[in-house]
């Protein structure tokens, strides 16, 4: 340390040579910021940019070697069959005039395509307004109130998510089972309920810890029930965190996998992953198709990602400081 | 604490245990406890049951009592240590390489320059899209015949003829490892950016003063005050490596033989192709108390030493 502060001083003529190495050195920064930022821009856009590629490439060009990184003749040809698949029916005699150059492998499920969309908004959508309507009182309590047992109601959320999913499957299948819930959207609200309601409060309890205990107190003063001082007080001050905890639910629903593999069966209750997923089993479905069913997977959480961003952000930071 | 007296006076509860506050808060907390005893404490509890019975779906009648043998037959399949091995192995490398990619990605972004903004908005999908999708892209681009990877480094002639990358047994566990890595960065940049932003300023003024250069800065000052961060993220990845599932399901089904046959496949394999309802839950457990485990050593040995 002291090394370089001497060699500083001692230089007699310093002035130009300790400007020309900070210039060297900002010149340095600036260079490995651009070069830092384009390598993680390529690592992140690289895979989906290629994933996008093939989605719009014909079943010809997509065999090609060595391959075509953007399509020569752009098709929307699969988009198509994904969203119009209800009035057409594809059989081994039809798909092969759909794509003349090669007779393009769009299996017939695809038609399942848009009921599974539906699927997984709907599940996704009942999962958020169960969190927001279960999870505001719960986290209000926990925040503002001083009860008896609070620490112990932190745990107890901490303990429901210890175990894992895997280990949940089981009990899940055979209770489902029991309800005659198998094959029901409704599974997959019971089951994903368990797995963001603890999130859910966690979001919501910071954000209330945040808020000054005194507002609880003056709305009381003023006359206000404990539920009128949390819809009337908190809840308009605490959007931020309702919008991060709808988007968390959103995107965890959208997303699940394994619970979804377990219980659902049919069009009635499968969700895109299910549906995404065998098609990339089955070697006879074209690949442009399978990648362009990945493209419609993918483009509701990007936009709500890309949208909401700042929201996300916050909501994944929010137990991270006190971490 | 002193807010709960005043109130538990006002009222003039004697009893403390449950007084108005108590009733108050029980009143809105009793739809979560409904719902998390109905749909998370049963199942955990059910499933801990289950694990002490021989139930297997291919013989419903009878399921009987087995005390520990459920644990032990684990134990003693063969196939069971060799998941563990996977598992291992993938989640050491997954972790190790989540941190050190999140680690430059958060020095990046900490910087201040044109474009940090859309950078960071560009760098939230990976983690927004959903495993499957992951799964789906990274087969294509790891795809034997058209694959991506195969036509890049064929073009950029580092291979002669094309390779069937996942099914090459030693490739296939970094292979699966990368598509997770790739869609986790994002999150633990996230976390240990927060972590980067909460150091104070002066701390390097006051070591620039001292001529300080920017890697010693980096090693005395930056490194140690991320130790939260560093926790977080390790117990956070190493949670969610430990029991991944959706990427062996669709990328490699646990093969090719058994190279990526991990605890969490070995799971599923025995629970719903073999119906060994029991055997499953059994081994869920020992996967729950290892991941458990394993959280307590690095909060103990990353979060505590200061």
């Amino acid at each position: 340390m002291s090394e370089a502060a001497s060699t500083s001083c001692v230089v007699r003529s310093g002035q130009p040579d300790y400007r020309r190495r900070a210039r060297l050195a900002r010149f340095g920064r600036a260079v490995s910021i651009f070069l830092g930022s384009l390598v993680l821009l390529a690592y992140v856009l690289a895979p989906v940019a290629w994933l996008v590629s093939s989605s719009l490439q014909t079943e010809k060009e997509i065999v090609s070697v060595p391959p075509h990184w953007i399509p020569e003749e752009p098709t929307a040809r699969n988009f198509q069959a994904i969203f119009s698949a209800g009035e057409e029916q594809v059989t081994y005699e039809t798909r092969k005039t759909t794509d003349a150059s090669s007779g393009g492998y769009i299996p017939p499920t695809a038609k399942n395509l848009l009921p599974a969309m539906r699927n997984s908004f709907l599940v996704a959508t009942i999962v958020v307004i169960l969190n927001l309507l279960v999870g505001t009182p719960a986290a209000y309590a926990m925040s503002k109130i001083r009860y008896w047992g609070r620490d112990a109601s932190m745990y107890f959320l901490l303990m429901t998510r210890v175990v894992p999913d895997i280990a949940l499957v089981v009990p899940f299948f055979l209770v489902i089972r029991k309800l005659g819930l198998l094959d029901s959207i409704w599974s997959l609200v019971i089951t994903y309920l368990a797995v963001t309601v603890p999130f859910t409060v966690f979001i919501l309890l910071q954000y209330f810890d945040g808020l000054p205990d005194e507002l609880d107190k003056a709305a009381r003063v003023d006359g206000c029930s404990r539920f009128q001082a949390l819809t009337k007080v908190f809840l308009p001050l605490a959007m931020p965190s309702l919008v991060a905890v709808v988007l968390f639910a959103f995107l965890t629903s959208w997303n699940e996998f394994l619970f979804a593999l377990m219980f659902t069966q049919t069009v009635h209750s499968q969700t895109l992953p299910i549906l995404v997923a065998s098609f990339t089993s089955d070697f006879t479905i074209s690949f442009s198709f399978i990648n362009a069913a990945g493209v419609v997977a993918i483009v509701p959480p990007i936009i709500v990602a890309v949208v909401f961003e700042r929201h996300i952000v916050s909501g994944l930071t929010a137990g991270a400081v006190k971490g | 604490m002193s807010t709960f007296d005043a109130t538990a006076g006002r009222s003039g509860a004697a009893k403390r245990r449950f007084g108005y506050e108590e009733r108050s808060a029980l009143l809105f907390l009793l739809p979560v406890m409904t719902v998390l005893m109905a749909v998370a404490v049963f199942p955990i509890l059910y499933s801990l049951y289950l694990s002490f019975f021989d139930v297997k779906l291919t013989r419903p009648n009878r399921t009987p009592f087995v005390w520990f043998d459920n644990y032990i037959d684990v134990f003693e399949t063969p196939l069971f240590w060799t998941s563990v091995l996977r598992t291992v192995s993938f989640t050491v490398i997954s972790v190790a390489a989540v941190t050190v990619i999140a680690l430059l990605v958060s020095l990046l972004l900490n910087e201040k320059f044109r474009g940090r903004r859309l950078l960071s908005t560009v760098l939230l999908i990976p983690w927004a899209i959903p495993y499957v999708a992951d799964a789906l892209m990274w087969k294509w681009i790891y795809d034997s015949g058209y694959g991506a990877l195969n036509g890049l480094l064929h073009q950029l002639g580092f291979i002669d003829k094309y390779v069937v990358w996942l099914g090459d047994q030693n490739k296939t566990i970094w292979l699966i490892a990368n598509a997770f890595v790739w869609k986790e960065v994002p999150l633990a940049a996230i976390l240990l950016l927060v972590t980067l932003k909460a150091i104070p300023e002066d701390l390097y003024q006051a070591a620039k003063v001292d001529g300080a250069t920017v890697w010693r800065r980096f090693i005395h000052i930056t490194l140690p005050s991320m130790r939260p961060g560093f926790m977080l993220v390790l117990v956070y990845e190493t949670m969610v490596a430990i029991r991944h599932f959706d990427l062996f399901f669709v990328l490699t089904e646990g093969g090719p033989g058994d190279a990526s046959h991990t605890l969490s496949w070995h799971i599923y394999v025995e629970t719903f192709r073999s119906l060994s309802f029991g055997a499953g839950a059994a081994m869920s457990y020992i996967l729950a108390l290892i991941t458990f485990a394993l959280a307590y050593f690095i909060i103990r040995t990353v979060g505590r030493v200061n």
